[in-house]
């Protein structure tokens, strides 16, 4: 599904790879926390998967395709098979709850019919149905993250990645964020969530891979954040 | 592809963007208001070449007693200067490029002087004898007037030979300078609401920025994401050229054939059909131009 092999990345000017050598596969089905400190290369991993960036050496194959020779124009069609959240829930202010999700169906000329339906079911999947025309001002943050998950699954993506997606959100609410993420896993979605979050990651007991300076210093089955944390 | 949420995208930018997009739709509107005027101002010189070169004559003029004597050192033109004169533009030679031509004795110059002097004192003063004897010639092509200039200057008795197209020639080249100029301000103009279209699109996608990152994350096709960016563009350059284009028919409809026309009878202006000729041109430059700045603005800020 995600297949990343000896992955080099080194940023122009920067002292050291932000990505070393770095060979990683996630399957069908996984639930992957990605953790480590600030700067260890979480992000940068990311931004590679979903092809913002493209690594200086090695190569990265997702959903079959071979991101570092697609051609940019068929890049925004892989991008509609992933889904993204990130920390600052990126919605629109001046759309409504529904308008945010509809927007992204809209942008890639889904029919104004298929909208129609796939809004109000995923809203109800996330469990703000009757929030649908509040605006994100109106919304308190937990909410608003759900109205981003539901933006990123609307059109059923085989990958959720999920950039610190609790970072900004008070324990309570990141525990319903984190049970919503792993009923979309339990569909079949695969997720890669990066976090910081010990808590979460403990209680989780799911596969955990940590980078340290750019390179994978551990890749465990149902673990923890770390032995000593 | 759906067309009314790039419509509806567009409209949300042109309301966020308003101020810019008036300064677009103005300075396209004068810019291009400038081409059209040259290119009319163009077709006027055209028209006038053709009808006035038709009409323009060969003169040459005969010497008379007030004649400068260097030039004429024998004095008023004798009878047999006119002979002279008559059987060389009869001859095998001259012939064939002569349409026609005709004797204009002291007399009749001086009527024909008076005629046009009417309201000039210099009338008063001028006798028949200082006026020209001349011969006029029309020319079956005014543009073999060299021929006759050469047969005829400095023929005794004959002061000057003038191609009265020479007259024309600095009419014409005057306002071939003006129209010059309109084109050469129409450029600067162009080249201003060029830059202006690409900074105000530039302008748009930052405002818009939010949008932007998130249709690429969910995977909008570029030509999504620009469409209405470039929309935005050609949309205040084609009510820009409109606008142009109504201006071009303004001055044609009210200054020149209702004003200048009324004041010139003699003269063939451009007309209605001339202007609207014009317009899908300038519509076409103005759409155009704004397409290829707004569609380079905007990709040039999506790369980064």
């Amino acid at each position: 599904m995600i297949s990343i092999s000896q992955v080099t990345k080194a940023y122009r000017g920067a002292p050291r790879a932000a990505l070393d050598n770095v060979s990683l596969e996630i399957d069908k089905g996984e639930f992957v926390f990605l953790v480590g400190t600030s700067g260890s290369g979480k992000s940068s991993l990311m931004r590679m998967i979903l092809r913002e960036d493209m690594p200086t050496s090695g190569s990265i194959h997702v959903l079959g395709e071979n991101l570092v020779g697609i051609p940019s124009r068929r890049v925004p069609h892989f991008r509609r098979k992933l889904g993204v959240v990130f920390q600052d829930f990126r919605l629109l202010p001046n759309k409504t709850a529904a308008q945010n999700v509809a927007f992204s169906l809209e942008v890639i000329g889904k029919s104004a019919g298929f909208i129609a339906e796939a809004v109000p079911d995923v809203l109800r999947l996330v469990g703000l149905e009757e929030k649908a025309n509040s605006l994100p001002s109106e919304l308190s943050g937990g909410e608003q993250q759900r109205i981003a998950l539901a933006r990123a699954i609307v059109n059923k993506p085989a990958i959720l990645l999920a950039d610190e997606p609790t970072g900004n959100l008070d324990p309570a609410t990141s525990e319903g964020i984190m049970a919503l993420l792993e009923r979309i896993n339990l569909s079949g979605t695969t997720i890669v969530m990066a976090t910081h979050d010990v808590g979460i990651v403990n209680r989780g007991r799911r596969r955990v891979v940590e980078l340290s300076q750019g390179k994978i210093v551990r890749d465990e089955r149902s673990s923890g954040y770390g032995l000593d944390r | 592809m759906r067309f009314s949420f790039v419509f509806s995208e567009m409209g949300i930018a042109i309301r966020r963007n308003l101020s810019m997009i008036v300064s677009v739709i103005l300075v396209t509107f004068i810019s291009l208001t400038f081409v059209g005027t040259a290119g009319l101002l163009q077709q006027q010189i055209g028209s006038m070449k053709t009808y006035w070169y038709d009409k323009a004559q060969v003169a040459i003029y005969l010497c008379t007693k007030t004649s400068p004597q260097e030039i004429c050192p024998q004095g008023e033109a004798s009878q047999d200067v006119q002979g002279t004169i008559t059987e060389r533009l009869d001859s095998a030679t001259l012939a064939p490029y002569i349409d026609k031509y005709y004797f204009e004795n002291h007399q009749q110059a001086f009527e024909t002087f008076q005629k046009e002097f009417k309201d000039n004192s210099v009338a008063k003063y001028v006798t028949p004898e200082q006026l020209n004897e001349t011969f006029w010639v029309n020319l079956k092509d005014p543009n073999q007037a060299p021929i006759i200039i050469e047969s005829f200057n400095g023929l005794a008795g004959v002061e000057e030979v003038k191609d009265q197209r020479t007259y024309l020639d600095q009419i014409f080249s005057m306002l071939n300078i003006a129209s010059l100029a309109a084109i050469s301000i129409a450029g600067l103009m162009l080249f201003s609401a060029v830059l202006l279209i690409s900074t105000t699109i530039r302008l748009s996608a930052v405002m818009r920025r939010r949008e932007i990152g998130i249709m690429r994350l969910v995977g909008a096709s570029n030509f999504y994401i620009q469409l209405p960016f470039i929309l935005e563009g050609v949309v205040a350059g084609v009510i820009g050229s409109l606008l142009s284009g109504a201006a071009i028919v303004g001055i044609v409809q009210f200054f020149v054939q209702g004003f200048l026309a009324s004041q010139l009878p003699f003269t063939t202006f451009v007309g209605l059909g001339d202007a609207l000729a014009l317009l899908p041109g300038l519509v076409l430059v103005g759409a155009g131009l704004a397409a290829i700045a707004a569609a380079t603005s905007i990709r040039r800020y999506l790369r980064v």
